[in-house]
């Protein structure tokens, strides 16, 4: 059994979500919120983090999934196997269900949470696609008060966000969609389980009435420093019909507008050929489905 | 060194452990409770070799922290047998030569006996799930899918008969 080599840190379980942010207020500089801890253990054992204390949030209340009106809310301690069990999201959300569906297997899904994996800000995180292309908005708490914002400003770079010393990240905020809405997520791995993604692509299409793609939402996961909205692929869609010729385009501005990394997982170059591929599937499959549904209802 | 009381109740029997923090459920386990028969294979949450119940679910243990723990009901590999009569689930495993070099073996077990316990007539494709974080580098994994419905058989023939579906 290797032991941690590092530093011993103190370790509270907050009794309440008031106190855990009255310790982040007073130690948030050496304090590390431990939710599953499935990438947090890892990274602590790595000497990535030393952190001076562990604040373990699982008695405070934030696991749960509830319907409010136009939105639902997910506390950032649910868990991925919480999202799969639940029928409702599956039927609104089905990407995010199929990300949570392709993530590790089931001893990592019964631990890792929907705030861990966002908070670790790995530019691989599968989940942060799929909530981006729902216009997912995310919720900071301190004790002098909270701040709401969409999750596509939360990111700054591999392992960085905009969270401050004193915040916990409490809640992912979703709101419905509007009818003739299909979302789609593709995690090309070198397995279908226990896989990092070599690159993950979520996107959501919206028509108008006359069948023309009112919003359309291209995200991109392991192609950039930060988990990428490519919106110049998204304008190319934007008012027009989905014709084939439309989506290659897409797709293949898409593939122009990140910014992938050579590593052990796959190349610059096949990250690049991939994106365009992955892209042209999702939104095609999407097209098929606003085709079957009758989108002009 | 900051060092801290939890209890655990493993196999059913309450224990205190006195932990540092950043001490694994799965040393705990083989070191403090003596408990062996979870193995310790990648220690990184990806092979599935120290799956354990917690609270009736399957986790890795080389990836929780024993105060994560704290408070927690553990079913290792050694609460399955009662009453030293192997669980129908064991029985199947040796019967069918769901294992090779064993080493996954304790983990394949807790994965499909926590699957037994919400399905007594899983699909192939639910095994495999259940499985997904179970790795077997002998390979093996047909016969697991065999033991599993070979198990799940004599569950529900026990339930029909209105027996303890294992004693």
């Amino acid at each position: 059994m290797q032991e941690f080599a590092m530093n011993n840190p103190q370790y509270i379980a907050a009794e309440s979500l008031g106190d855990a942010l009255q310790i982040k207020q007073q130690e948030g500089e050496h304090t590390r919120v431990i939710a599953g801890g499935t990438d947090l253990i890892l990274r602590m054992r790595d000497r990535v983090f030393s952190p001076g204390l562990l604040l373990d949030l699982r008695r405070v209340s934030l696991d749960t999934i509830s319907c409010h009106a136009g939105e639902v809310r997910l506390g950032a301690y649910v868990t991925l196997s919480q999202i799969l069990g639940d029928e409702q999201l599956a039927v609104l959300f089905p990407a995010l269900l199929e990300a949570c569906r392709q993530f590790a297997g089931p001893p990592i899904r019964n631990r890792a949470t929907l705030g861990g994996n966002l908070a670790n800000a790995s530019p691989a995180a599968d989940l942060a696609p799929p909530l981006m292309a729902y216009d997912a908005s995310i919720v900071l708490a301190s004790s002098v008060g909270e701040r709401v914002l969409p999750l596509a400003e939360f990111f700054t770079g591999p392992g960085q966000t905009v969270i401050r010393a004193n915040e916990i990240l409490t809640q992912i905020r979703l709101p419905l969609m509007p009818p003739g809405t299909a979302a789609r997520f593709i995690k090309l791995g070198q397995r279908r389980s226990m896989a990092i993604s070599i690159i993950n692509v979520s996107t959501r299409l919206t028509l108008a009435k006359q069948g023309t793609v009112y919003e359309a939402r291209i995200v991109l996961g392991a192609a950039a420093p930060t988990p990428l909205r490519a919106v110049a692929a998204e304008a190319v869609l934007m008012g027009n019909e989905l014709s084939e010729d439309r989506v290659e385009e897409a797709a293949i501005a898409a593939s122009k507008e990140i910014s992938p990394i050579t590593d052990v997982r796959a190349s610059r170059n096949y990250r690049e050929k991939m994106a365009q591929v992955l892209v042209r599937r999702a939104l095609l499959a999407s097209r098929d489905e606003l085709g079957r549904s009758g989108s002009n209802d | 060194m900051t060092e801290m009381d939890i209890l655990l109740t493993i196999n059913g029997k309450p224990q205190n452990v006195k932990v540092e923090p950043v001490r694994t459920l799965l040393s705990v386990l083989r070191e403090e409770a003596g408990l062996t028969g979870t193995k310790d294979g990648c220690s990184s949450g990806d092979c599935g070799a120290c799956v354990v119940l917690l609270d009736g679910r399957v986790v890795n243990a080389c990836m929780v922290l024993a105060p994560q723990a704290d408070g927690a009901r553990i079913t290792t590999i050694e609460g399955l047998a009662v009453n030293g009569q192997l669980h129908p689930l064991q029985r199947a495993f040796a019967e069918t030569w769901a294992f090779q070099c064993g080493f996954c073996t304790q983990g394949m077990l807790i994965s499909c006996y926590a699957l037994l316990l919400s399905n007594d007539n899983p699909s192939r494709k639910e095994i495999l799930t259940a499985i997904a974080g179970n790795f077997c580098r002998c390979t093996g994994y047909q016969n697991v899918v065999k033991a599993v419905c070979q198990a799940a058989a004599e569950i529900r023939q026990r339930v029909n008969r209105k027996e303890a579906p294992h004693a």
